[in-house]
């Protein structure tokens, strides 16, 4: 019996140590080996110069050398960046994708070195335990937070008619917030009636174009979703030329910008979602370490059973708690 | 004998039990104990190593089937969105093209026509429809819209710019189509929506020409009211996919969307996989029946079994030719074992192996052979200790006789030896008498004269007397060579005797030699061998008490030799004694002639006479000694004659015993003889 008993464990436990994604996790700001490369396209978007500044000072904070590329929309350079990476004594990429299609090719551009994707997520199936993973929000979190808000709000109306306001196409923030949306305004019962989708690239000046447009149709609004703020003020922009009345008619971001939390308190936006740039740095950096130390993602918090996703909660943000995200 | 009896039937006993519990017991075959044995292990082996072989190809193939499928669908999802991604950025580049311009009704109608059937996946060419409630075509278009405010395809329109599809619906011509709709950006305030109808039919022989699985079928959904767009089944296209469908295929499917679950899973009797097309709100769903799947399984599973079933049928096969080839001779071997149990060593192992046994047979002849050379051997030696102790038996009969006969002659001997110690006797007595006469003689020589008449007649009768004297002599004279006789032949009988007993003694010693080979041998034969070992010590203790008694009667004969010898000196001695008597009676007749020629001629020399008497008395005198003499030796040869006669009559009782022994031993062989006739070899 007792032999059975240690056969049993020593099994167990050797099951345990090969599996990857388990146990033992370092503890934060413990893992200081090598450097870590950032490549990042730009930082033209409000979002990723706040999560590439805080990615920056978090890496300083943990005591982790990183060393920061802007690369453009260019993804040959994006390719040469990770495929140099090794070579040049880095031991992790965290790395925003110009293109989420392109994944693939850094994967195997990494020479096994670790990359930790952010802002832009790659397909799920580009990406593996503890090698290749992503750190970012669960953007349909940010749908669902919009969807509830935009609900309660208006008291869960029979109908409405929904205007959205779309990124760019075929990100990975566009499709899930988007979608999100939707799923949520289905399942609360409400037929809703989508008066304007479109994409607006992330824009404020597209948005307002487009918004224009819809005011031409000489439909009905009740509520508008923006896939960011930034176009969520590009429609307010739009709202006050045509002379809507957004107090009325809830206008939503995501990212809870400075500007969207400075329109928020000005009674303009009605709600956002705090796309929380620091936790997400935090992560990054906490995760690039543990992997160029070989550890596994499992320990460090907010980390998916599968080890290929860090989520970092999105936070509500409306007036009543604005102030707190100035 | 006795206890050899005894054996002997303990072990019959012992047989005969074996033989009761070999019938008890039934005798399995080996081949069946290797088959009833091996054979369900086999047989539970091939079992596992199918099931597991069928379990895990099964897995593996359903595996392999779904990625194949997932694989299929991805490729005929990316298919499907990059052919829809082309026509939208023709419609796009048609799009860019009037907003650029920012051109006159009429101008739009020119880049319509330049359009115009310059896309076949749009027959009916694009076209625009303005908030005023215009339609706008190319000039070749058939295109009608009665209610442009109010169609489908306008009111999908104004919810965007980028030209986007929208959901199916129907035609003027009653075609299912697809428009790809979008506001045109322009100077003004009224809306003008430009419109592009992509027929089902023509997304259907996308979807259905583009599976890229074997027997896999696919169909394109749209989530947004679950219309189908396409379907092999054309009568499909256009119904709505519902949860509560009777085909479980569809209602599991319509399932799958509403959990929003898009994860490659069996329903029904098929396996099932799901693909979002980016840009649309549409899924294509790919499915392929299990049972294809399954099939090779299925098959793979039957040519395994097969595999398995021959597999068995080969080992059986195998068992009993390696039964029948290896094991087979055992049989042979327990049947040979059996007879030679039973005695039979005429059997001949032939087995033509080179394993252990092979080897066991081959042990098995040498033991045959090795027996049978030894029960000849045993069988020769038997009869020829027979012949032999029949040869002794009828030896010692011989020396029994001679014995008696040696007795007989012993008693004759003696009684002429009794007769010869008689006459000496009277010799004695009758020169005694003499000596009387003479001394009577000599004192009545005074009267010698007168008595001459009467010493005439004395004399007379003396020398008659003496003449009777002298043929007594001879006759113990002859009585005496014959006695030197007797004992000579008694002495030759003897030495006859002594050549006998020798022989006895090497015969028995033979025996006793031939009992101990025989004793080395019944000892290698074991078990067998036992009752034969007690035979074989009795032979050997008869043959040691015959050469015991062959040694008592030589010493017998031996001492009889030493008397007959001094019997013989005796009677030689007694004989001189008689020669010498012989002599003197001689001697005495002649005196006698003297005394009576004197009596006759001298009757006057009486006085002479009586001196004569004189000499005559001392003559007589010493005779008489001298037969005195005889008389105590004839008393001598009568006692040594006895104690002869005893002797041989001792003789005569140990040539019995030899006699007894050597019939014994005859016995003992004779059963020795049938016991070794017993075995066949």
């Amino acid at each position: 019996m007792k032999k059975l008993i240690t056969c049993l464990l020593t099994a167990t436990l050797l099951v345990t140590t090969a599996t990857g994604c388990s146990g033992n996790g370092l503890s934060a700001g413990s893992a200081t080996s090598g450097k870590i490369l950032y490549i990042v396209t730009d930082l033209n978007d409000t979002f990723r110069a706040t999560l590439s500044e805080e990615i920056q000072a978090q890496a300083s904070a943990q005591g982790v050398t990183l060393d920061m590329v802007e690369t453009g929309n260019s993804v040959e350079e994006q390719a040469a960046q990770v495929a140099q990476a090794k070579s040049a004594g880095y031991s992790a990429i965290i790395l925003r994708l110009s293109d989420a299609s392109t994944a693939l090719q850094m994967n195997v551009a990494s020479n096994g070195l670790p990359i930790i994707y952010v802002n832009n997520q790659p397909d799920d199936e580009h990406l593996s335990a503890d090698e290749f993973i992503f750190v970012g929000s669960d953007e349909e979190q940010a749908g669902q937070y919009q969807a509830e808000y935009v609900l309660n709000k208006l008291g869960n109306p029979a109908s409405m008619d929904v205007i959205i306001f779309e990124g760019e196409e075929g990100h990975s923030g566009t499709i899930g917030r988007t979608d999100s949306v939707k799923e949520n305004l289905k399942e609360s019962g409400c037929d809703v009636n989508y008066v304007f989708v479109d994409y607006a690239n992330w824009s404020d000046t597209e948005a307002q174009a487009k918004f224009d447009i819809f005011m031409k149709t000489g439909q009905n609004v009740d509520a508008i979703f923006c896939n960011n703020d930034t176009m969520a003020l590009g429609v307010i922009e739009g709202m006050k030329e045509h002379g809507l009345d957004y107090s009325k008619i809830p206008v939503c971001g995501v990212d809870a910008t400075s500007d969207g939390c400075a329109s928020i308190e000005a009674g303009e936006m009605s709600f956002t979602v705090l796309q929380n740039a620091e936790g997400q740095a935090s992560a990054a950096v906490h995760a690039a370490s543990v992997l160029a130390s070989g550890d596994s993602i499992k320990s460090v918090e907010n980390a998916t059973e599968d080890c290929k996703y860090i989520f970092v909660p999105f936070e509500s943000v409306d007036s009543s708690n604005v102030s707190q995200y100035k | 004998m006795y206890l050899w009896d005894k054996r002997f039937h303990k072990g019959e006993k012992v047989s005969k039990m074996a033989k009761q519990s070999e019938k008890k017991k039934k005798i399995r075959k080996i081949s069946t104990k290797l088959i009833s044995r091996i054979l369900p292990i086999v047989a539970v082996t091939i079992l596992v190593l199918v099931i597991v072989s069928a379990t895990l190809a099964k897995n593996r193939m359903t595996e392999m089937a779904n990625e194949t499928l997932e694989s299929s669908i991805s490729n005929q999802g990316d298919n499907i969105e990059s052919w829809l991604g082309k026509n939208l950025q023709y419609f796009g580049t048609v799009k860019h093209v009037i907003e650029s311009q920012n051109m006159t009704d009429d101008e739009t109608v020119e880049v319509l026509n330049s359009f115009y059937s310059y896309n076949s996946n749009v027959p009916n060419g694009m076209y625009i429809g303005t908030s005023e409630g215009e339609l706008i075509t190319a000039e070749e278009s058939t295109f009608e819209e009665s209610d442009v405010l109010s169609s489908t395809w306008y009111l999908q329109g104004i919810t965007r710019v980028d030209m986007a599809y929208g959901t199916a619906h129907k035609d003027a011509d009653g075609n299912t189509v697809i428009s790809a709709t979008g506001i045109l950006d322009l100077e003004g305030d009224d809306i003008k929506v430009l419109a592009a109808d992509v027929p089902l039919d023509s997304i259907s022989v996308i979807v259905n020409s583009g599976v890229k699985m074997t027997d896999a079928s696919s169909f394109l959904v749209d989530t947004n009211d679950n219309t189908i767009l396409a379907h092999r089944d054309s009568s499909l296209v256009s119904t709505t996919l519902d949860t509560s469908n009777s085909d479980k295929l569809l209602s599991g499917a319509a399932q799958k969307l509403v959990d929003k679950d898009y994860t490659t899973s069996e329903i029904g009797d098929y396996v099932v996989a799901f693909k979002e097309i980016s840009g649309t709100d549409w899924i294509l769903i790919s499915y392929i029946p299990s049972s294809i799947i399954l099939k090779t399984v299925t098959q793979m599973g039957n040519l395994l079994s097969l595999i398995g079933l021959v597999a068995l049928i080969i080992i059986v096969l195998a068992i009993l030719y390696v039964v029948k080839k290896v094991i087979a001779p055992l049989g042979l071997i327990t049947n040979h074992i059996t007879a030679m149990s039973e005695g039979d060593f005429t059997i001949d192992v032939d087995v033509d192996s080179n394993d252990e046994i092979g080897i066991m047979a081959g042990k098995v002849t040498d033991f045959v052979s090795s027996m049978r050379g030894m029960l000849t051997s045993i069988s020769d030696e038997s009869e020829k200790l027979r012949s032999e102790s029949d040869n002794s038996d009828r030896v010692s009969k011989i020396m029994y006789d001679a014995s008696q006969s040696q007795s007989e002659a012993m008693k004759q001997l003696n009684e002429t030896v009794d007769q010869l110690a008689t006459a000496v006797n009277d010799i004695a007595q009758n020169a005694t008498t003499l000596a009387t006469v003479v001394s009577d003689t000599r004192e009545n020589s005074d009267k010698a004269n007168e008595s001459m008449k009467e010493t005439v007649l004395i004399s007379k009768k003396g020398r008659s007397d003496m003449e009777q004297l002298s043929v007594a002599m001879r006759e113990i004279q002859a009585a005496n060579t014959e006695l030197v006789e007797s004992i000579n032949s008694v002495g030759t009988a003897s030495e006859e005797i002594t050549k006998i007993v020798g022989m006895i003694g090497e015969i028995a010693e033979e025996t006793n030699l031939l009992s101990l080979n025989a004793s080395i041998e019944a000892a290698r034969a074991g078990e067998a061998g036992k009752g034969f070992a007690v035979v074989a010590m009795e032979i050997g203790k008869l043959a040691q008490t015959s050469a015991e008694s062959a040694q008592n009667i030589a010493s017998l004969i031996g001492e009889v030799r030493k008397l007959i010898d001094r019997a013989v000196g005796q009677a030689n001695a007694s004989a001189e004694s008689i020669q010498e008597n012989g002599e003197l009676i001689q001697v005495a007749v002649g005196t006698f002639d003297q005394i009576y020629t004197n009596i006759e001629e001298s009757n006057h020399l009486i006085e002479a006479m009586i001196e004569d008497v004189g000499k005559v008395d001392d003559v007589a005198t010493n005779v008489a000694a001298i037969t005195e003499e005889q008389a105590a030796s004839a008393e001598e040869i009568l006692a040594t004659s006895e104690s002869m006669v005893e002797m041989a009559d001792d003789i005569t009782k140990s040539s019995q015993d030899v006699a007894d022994n050597s019939n014994e031993l005859a016995d003992t062989s004779h059963t020795l003889t049938s016991y070794v006739k017993k075995f066949k070899i």
